[in-house]
């Protein structure tokens, strides 16, 4: 039973983890809190749904696909809307990305209507057993796609000339200006790729959970608390906090009570603010500011 | 503050008072929440306008001192109507000001952003709890004893009551920004860690804002659930408050005395009035308020005048 537990937990922790990278990545890179970051994990998920049902293929076969498209609408939106309320204050820019959460799930509700939706692969019913625990095949090839999710944004940001500059930019906006890095250009590729991986967890969410326009801010709380778990800024970070929660709010379903889960996800946050507010991963540059 | 302010305020208070007589009851339920909105926001403003300290869980405090109140008063059932009121009043203050009193402490460590979204946290677990505790009843619902007088309409009841209410919280708000304290909460504001080197007692100055703070919040939370009469979780503990009280800070003009009202008065009118057809189109029209808020006016319509008399006249009024 136990065993069972601590493995759903673990499934829905890599899900959660990839959630909140591209949040993560925005927070530590911009310092923005992003709240419309649910939104872009839902739009992921509708795109998922759009081109899976026009192209008669699998849904995780379209994260290429969905990620370039969300990969545009990033850049453009950090570009021409979120950059010109970052120099201003901090406020400003939550402010902002609120209230364009607000127009795009208004949207979403009028062209998608707002009843709850769910991507069902061919393999939805399809589950397996290892040593006593049953895996469904969905939320095992989800948790798959997460890892190597992870895994790519990983290597990305340590190998790539793009991560690289992302990484210097996040450290010491003003020494990656002198040294001839486009700050702007750059804060707008870093929000591009945090939504497009946003959009690919959109996929995955899609494919195990139901999913509706109103989740939205769901997906951004928990994005935030897996943030202030694990630690800002890095995949590794992002991974450790959404297995953490992951765990938390299984076992609290478990063996607390199904309402819980969210009292003990706030609690952890809660404590974990007070105790390491930059996480159990956390740099020095993500300091609490 | 000049001269007249304190007289234009009286001015405006007796105008608003008299208005029930003349407005038809729909004009009079906008009001009623208008003069909520603003109380709330002015109460909001005292550690988040003054000292910086913004919440994102001020909800909280509406829920508990509803629900304390309720359940209070449901326990004493045989009371004549004002007595409950004040009971609830009593119940609702003291509930808050034990909440708030045991997270002020962990909670002010925090700054910023992780202050408020800590706020948000302690709300949706004061929420949940609320709900899922069989004994407090968040997700059965609580009545609540009719309060209104017999000689006066129950929607011009609960109007002055929450006119008398805003006032007092203005008040309040006015003589904590003319005193020492209030001074000392535009210095935590302006650099925290400088304004504790030079003397201020920080640590102090912010618990308390935040504790007068919460109790008035919790007391409008009473009034509120007795306009509704019959409450649960979802009614109270509301996500679309926590972020209002923001807005209407940021609408007005944050860090000032009439600012939050100012912004309450604006946003309530142009979502209940203006847009009060268009449901379908509610989201949107908030959201895009929002958005060409900050592009457009980042210091709030008081902070917007103020920067343009400021370049007419030269001189500079330093609040």
């Amino acid at each position: 039973m136990i065993q069972q537990t601590l493995a759903d937990g673990l499934v829905l922790g890599g899900i959660y983890a990839l959630s909140a990278v591209g949040f993560s990545l925005i927070f530590g890179v911009l310092h923005v809190i992003n709240l419309s970051h649910g939104i872009l994990v839902l739009i992921g998920a509708y795109l998922a749904l759009t081109f899976s049902r026009m192209l008669q293929i699998d849904p995780l076969l379209t994260v290429p696909l969905v990620m370039a498209v969300l990969f545009v609408i990033g850049y453009a939106y950090q570009r021409f809307l979120i950059q010109y309320a970052v120099d201003r204050s901090r406020l400003g820019s939550m402010l902002l990305t609120f209230g364009v959460a607000l127009m795009l799930q208004n949207i979403m509700i009028w062209v998608f209507s707002p009843d709850m939706k769910n991507i069902t692969p061919s393999y939805a019913f399809v589950s397996f057993h290892i040593a006593g625990l049953t895996f469904d095949a969905v939320r095992v090839s989800a948790l798959a796609a997460s890892l190597v999710l992870l895994g790519c944004l990983a290597a990305l940001l340590k190998y790539s000339p793009l991560g690289r500059v992302i990484r210097a930019t996040a450290q010491q906006t003003l020494a990656a200006r002198l040294c001839g890095v486009n700050v702007r250009h750059v804060y707008a590729l870093t929000f591009a790729v945090s939504a497009a991986f946003a959009g690919a967890a959109g996929i995955v969410i899609g494919i195990i959970l139901p999913f509706s326009p109103a989740d939205e801010s769901m997906w951004t709380l928990n994005a935030f608390v897996v943030v202030v778990l694990g630690g800002i800024g890095s995949p590794a970070g992002a991974l450790i906090g959404g297995l953490l929660l992951g765990l938390a709010s299984t076992l609290t379903a478990q063996y607390i009570g199904p309402a819980f889960p969210n009292v003990t996800m706030f609690m952890l946050l809660v404590l974990m603010l007070l105790v390491r507010p930059n996480g159990l991963l956390g740099n020095a540059f993500s300091a609490s500011r | 503050m000049k001269p007249y302010a304190p007289l234009f305020v009286l001015l405006c208070a007796l105008l608003l008072a008299a208005a029930p007589g003349v407005l038809p009851p729909f004009y009079v339920r906008v009001g009623q929440i208008t003069l909520y909105s603003a109380a709330l926001g002015t109460a909001w403003a005292i550690p988040g306008g003054f000292a910086g300290y913004g919440s994102f869980g001020n909800a909280a405090f509406i829920g508990v001192g509803a629900f304390a109140a309720g359940l209070t008063e449901n326990q004493f059932a045989s009371l004549s109507p004002p007595l409950a009121l004040l009971l609830g009043l009593g119940a609702g203050a003291a509930a808050c000001a034990i909440l708030s009193a045991a997270i002020a402490y962990p909670i002010l460590r925090l700054r910023g952003t992780f202050f408020a979204i800590a706020m948000l946290g302690v709300s949706h677990v004061c929420s949940e709890l609320n709900n899922n505790v069989d004994a407090l009843q968040g997700s059965l619902g609580l009545n609540f004893p009719a309060v209104t007088m017999a000689n006066l309409a129950p929607e011009a009841f609960f109007y002055e009551l929450y006119l008398i209410a805003g006032l007092a919280v203005l008040c309040v708000a006015w003589l904590i920004q003319r005193s020492r304290f209030g001074a000392g909460l535009l210095a935590i504001r302006e650099d925290e860690d400088t304004a504790r080197m030079l003397g201020v007692p920080t640590e102090r100055y912010k618990r308390i804002a935040f504790f007068v703070s919460a109790v008035l919040t919790g007391l409008l939370g009473v009034i509120y659930a007795h306009s509704l009469g019959y409450i649960t979780t979802d009614s109270v503990y509301r996500d679309d408050t926590n972020l209002n009280l923001v807005v209407f800070s940021l609408l007005g003009g944050m860090g000032t005395l009439f600012g939050p009202a100012i912004g309450a008065f604006l946003l309530v009118f142009v979502t209940q009035v203006v847009l009060g057809r268009l449901l379908d189109f509610h989201l949107f029209a908030t959201g895009l308020l929002l958005v060409i808020l900050v592009l457009a006016a980042p210091s709030g319509i008081l902070g917007f005048v103020r920067t343009r008399t400021r370049r007419r006249s030269a001189m500079a009024p330093a609040e």
